[in-house]
This record gives C-alpha cells, structure tokens and sequence, in this order.
C-alpha cells in the first residue's frame, strides 16, 4: 500500500491519465444515472414523506455526480460532452442503475437504494486512501450525505418487512435486482492499473465481499434471503454497463433525458451555481 | 387569547369584527361555517401544489443540464412539501384529515387550479408555469400572508420564501429561451400565445362572479379580490414579458382603465365554457391528470397498508 500520491491533472501521465478517468466516469455515471432514476419517484411515493425523501436522496446524489464530473473537466471536457453529446454506449454506470421500475414498486426503490448505499459507502472509504489529491479533497463531503441514505433505506426496509406481503415484496426485489447489484463490482478496463496506482487501493472483490457480509447480515435479519456467496460469480448480469453494455431500459432512459438538450439544438449546458471549486 | 376556554363556537358576527391578519388560531373555537370555508381555501390551495408538481415533473428527467436537473427535481420536491405543510394546516380546522383530502384529489372530488389541468408539452413551455403562473401565484399568496387563520398564513410565510427561487428559476429559463435562435423566440411565443388566456384567467371570474368570495373577504380568509390581484399581476409581468420579446396577443384584449387605475380584460374574449369544466374537474385533459395521480396512488397503496396495519395478511392480529 506504499503507492505514490500522482500529482495534479496536467502532471499524470499517459496511463496514470487514464485509470483516473476510467474511475471518474465509473463514479460519476453511477451517481447521475441512479440519482435520474430516483426521480422517478418524485409525485410518486407512498406518502408525501417519502416522497420528499427520495428525493432529497436523488438530489444529493446529483451534487456528487456535479463532483466527479467536474473532476473530469480537470482533463478539459465540460458537461455537454460529458452527459449531453456523449453516446449512451459511452456511459459506464452499473446496470443496477438504470433499471426502470413497475409502477408501485417501492420495495425496488428502497431494496436498490439499499444494495447501491452500501457499495458506495465500502468505495469511499476505500477511496480515503486514494494516491490522486482531487478525489481525497472530495471524500468527506460526499461520505457526510450518503450516511443518511443508508439508514432511509434501512429504514424503510425494517417497516416493510414488519409486515408479511411487505417481506414477500422486498424478497422480490432482493431477487429481481441480485444479479444487476453485483454489476456494481464488475471492472472497467483500467481495473488493473486504478488498484495498482492506487487511485482505490482496494480490489472490487476485496468490496463486493464486504459488501456481501454488510447486506446479507441486515437483510437476513429481516427475514429476507440472498444467494451463497459461493454463487455470485455466476449470478452476475449479462450485462453490467462497466464496459459499456447495457440493457434496454438505459436506452429509453438516455433518449428521454436528452430529449430537451437534442430538441433545443443546444451545444453547451447552462451552468447556474459555482464552480465546486469556488463553492 | 382569553378564549381558550369558550365552550361554545364563537358567532359569526364576533369573526366579522375581529376578523384581521393572522387573528384565529386552533386554539379558537371557530364556528363551522369559518372552518369550512377555510378548508375548502386551503385544501384548494395544497391539491394545487401537489398538482403542479405533476406537471412539471416530467422536466426533471428532460433537463438540458445538471444544475437545471437539479433545481427542477428541488422545486417539484417544494411543491410536494408545501402540499404537505398546507394539509397539516388544513386538517387543524377540524373538518376533514389529510387522508379524506388526499382520498378527494386521487377521486376527482379535489379542485385545484385551472393551469395545472394543461399538461406541458415541452421545454418551451415550461416557464409558462414556473414564470408566469407561479408569479402569479405569488401575488395572490403575498395576500395571504394576512389571512385571518394563523396556521395558513405560517404555511405562506415558508412557501412564499421558497416560491421566490422558483420564479427565479423560471426566469432564468424564460431568459435563456428569450435570447437564443429565431426558433427558440418563435416556439416562445407559440407557448405564450397558448398559454396567456388561461394565465389571465387564473385569478378567476371578476369579482362580482365569485362564488365564495364575500363571506371568505367578510372573515379576514381572503384578503384582496381577483380584480386587484390580477391588475396587480399584470403591473409587474406585462413589462416583464415585453422585456423577453414577448408579444402579448391582441385577443383577450387587456387595456388600462386610467380612471380606475385598473387593467381590464375583455371578459368575453376568455373561454369561460372551458374555465367551468375545469373548474368541474371535468376537462379532459384535466381528467387526465387526476386519473395519473389516481393510479399512482393506488399502485403504492400496499406500501401504506404494509406500514399502518403491519401484519400477516388480512387476518387480525388480535
């Protein structure tokens, strides 16, 4: 664990440049692509409570997204080609993502909220130790708001599974949504060199079986089952977005959220509240 | 204060003569047929927050930036929590709980506000409503902050401060509309033009046509008649809309009456027909709205029975 702080963007080199990009967009992606979906559920939820709730969630993960792309603006992109001109296939968000969801699904929201809470909260410890200044600034303020999320969906999913169709519900979505959490841990192609440079130090195994250990302990605690671990490589969705690969739902998400950007000719994004740097 | 423990309703007449800005409250005996009127204000008042929310939702998803993204998703998110802070206020008049209310909208029982009966078609229009509308809204709510039922005008104070980034917002993307290309101008004001009746007839038939009006102004609920808060409106956004290009349409004519110091609307050049089945909750696009909110309540109602009667089944638990 003795790897070098790298230095500040325009130092790095050829390859440094590019693990820290790979990982840039991985977080990035993950934090826009699941925090549009959590809007679906803004007018949508099951009590006015929850419906602020959810999207207060969505909202804060929208800030971090704000983080991880402007980090990626380091290298001289701005948002427009970072989200607004960039090809769905581009995106390399987890699948677990972009599932839309049936309608009066709340188990889904709360079982994802949950499964994606605890991966991002193993990664950014992970990411304390991280050789790359910008991502170290950027740490704290991130793991101050995502402590939150995870007891709301804890929360939530101890009143659910109080009740009997409430557990039934949420083992569906336990079900439903296993394979596509673990897409959470699959590597992009700069796997290799984010570890051994040690912009994370830890290995994605390294997190999904702590992850494994952390959410199957709560959830069997509430009466709710997940795989052996011993199955989960095979479990793994087809798909998994970290390589660009995804599923249907994506599709239809991207074009509806770059609906208003295509149809406006736009070729920048308008920028309303400071540079994070300057905040 | 010295009331707290009347035994009986305070008379009507003892409302008229007190009645002033921020005069009642719930530990006053208020006779029912204040109550009444109140919830029917203010119910009115939260069922068009909660449905003006829907309407602009879909624009969270279709942004054209993350920070728009952002404040889009945050003003749908206010709009639900003042629905919620209205309720509350409501429900402390006695007359119905938050349930029956929320019950009423989903079944169509529930009015609300003309404008949000009209989906938005796209980007273009959306500061028709977060400009146009929500500033009027404003005004009318401004007034309120004196409304005689302390709880409602509590629940304005915190409305009205957020309502003003809102319009801020709305603003913004009138403006960035307002100076882009030829066809953003152009699109602009076909949204204007469509939206601009309906606008004008947001505060209301004329005074001498409003249902509930005298008893509401007699008891301090309503501060200000539609007729001066729709001059009021226009003083400020007449100029604004010019100031973005805008060109406000020949018909309905609107022209300023020197002599009463007031804007006039020709009456007759509003579809007052269209105005009523709304106000039915008849209109069918209308109808269409409230149907959504109806089945995306009841698709989450195994969530709300899960956490009020948690339980195995149906079966009793005792």
């Amino acid at each position: 664990m003795s790897t070098q702080r790298l230095g500040a963007p325009g130092d790095l080199s050829e390859r440094e440049r590019e693990a820290v990009e790979a990982l840039l967009y991985q977080l990035a992606d993950d934090e826009f692509v699941v925090a549009d979906r959590y809007t679906d559920w803004q007018c949508q939820g099951p009590t006015l409570e929850a419906d602020i709730a959810i999207a207060n969630i969505a909202q804060d993960e929208l800030g971090h997204a704000r983080l991880w792309y402007d980090l990626l603006e380091d290298f001289g992109y701005e948002e427009s080609e970072l989200i607004w001109e960039r090809d769905a296939a581009d995106f390399r968000h987890a699948t677990l993502c972009e599932q839309s969801f049936e309608s009066g699904d709340w188990a889904d929201a709360v079982v994802r909220s949950y499964c994606y809470d605890v991966a991002e909260f193993l990664q950014l410890e992970a990411l304390a130790e991280t050789s790359y200044p910008r991502i170290a600034d950027r740490i704290e303020k991130v793991q101050g708001e995502e402590h939150y999320h995870r007891e709301h969906a804890q929360n939530w999913l101890e009143r659910l599974c109080e009740d009997d169709d409430g557990t039934r519900r949420v083992q569906q979505a336990v079900d439903d949504l296993y394979p596509y959490a673990l897409t959470l841990f699959e590597p992009t192609a700069k796997e290799a060199d984010i570890v051994e440079l040690g912009l994370r130090p830890t290995s994605l195994d390294q997190l999904r079986s702590e992850w494994y250990d952390i959410t199957g302990a709560f959830l069997a605690g509430l009466g709710v089952s997940v795989p052996e671990e011993s199955e989960l490589d095979d479990l793994v969705a087809e798909q998994t977005g970290r390589d660009g690969d995804h599923t249907d739902d994506w599709q239809r998400q991207y074009n509806e959220l770059t609906y208003t950007y295509r149809m406006l000719d736009r070729t920048e994004a308008r920028r309303l509240m400071a540079d994070p740097d300057e905040a | 204060m010295q009331d707290h423990y009347k035994r009986y309703s305070m008379d009507i007449e003892e409302v008229k003569q007190r009645a002033g800005p921020r005069e009642f409250g719930p530990t006053d005996d208020m006779p029912e047929e204040y109550r009444k009127a109140a919830t029917r204000m203010i119910q009115f008042h939260a069922n068009s927050e909660i449905m003006g929310a829907y309407i602009e939702r879909p624009f969270i998803r279709q942004a054209p930036s993350l920070d728009r993204k952002l404040a889009v998703s945050a003003q749908v998110q206010d709009e639900i929590g003042h629905g919620q802070l209205l309720y509350r206020a409501a429900e402390n008049l006695g007359i119905k709980t938050r349930e029956q209310m929320l019950d009423e909208l989903a079944n169509g029982e529930g009015k609300f506000l003309n404008c949000f009966h009209y989906p938005l078609d796209d980007w273009y229009e959306l500061p028709m409503i977060m400009f146009f509308v929500d500033g009027a809204a404003m005004r009318r709510q401004a007034t309120l902050k004196r409304t005689s039922w302390e709880p409602y005008a509590h629940a304005i104070d915190k409305i009205c401060f957020e309502e003003g980034f809102h319009i801020k917002h709305g603003e913004s993307i009138l403006a960035e509309l307002a100076s882009g290309t030829r066809r953003d101008q152009q699109r602009l004001q076909e949204a204007f033009d469509k939206w601009w009746p309906r606008i004008l007839q947001f505060f209301g038939p004329t005074d001498d046509q409003s249902t509930h009006s005298d008893f509401s102004s007699a008891v301090g609920l309503k501060t200000m008649g539609n007729d001066a808060l729709r001059t009021a409106f226009l003083n400020v956004y007449l100029p604004k809309a010019e100031k973005y290009g805008l060109e406000i349409p020949e018909t309905p004519a609107v022209t300023f009456n020197d002599d009463t110091n007031r804007y006039e609307v020709e009456e007759e050049d509003l579809d007052w027909d269209e105005f009523m089945q709304i106000a039915r909750n008849q209109y069918p696009q209308g109808v269409g709205q409230i149907d959504k909110r109806h089945r995306t309540q009841e698709a989450v109602e195994w969530v709300r029975d899960a956490i009020e009667n948690p339980g195995a089944g149906s079966a009793a638990a005792d």
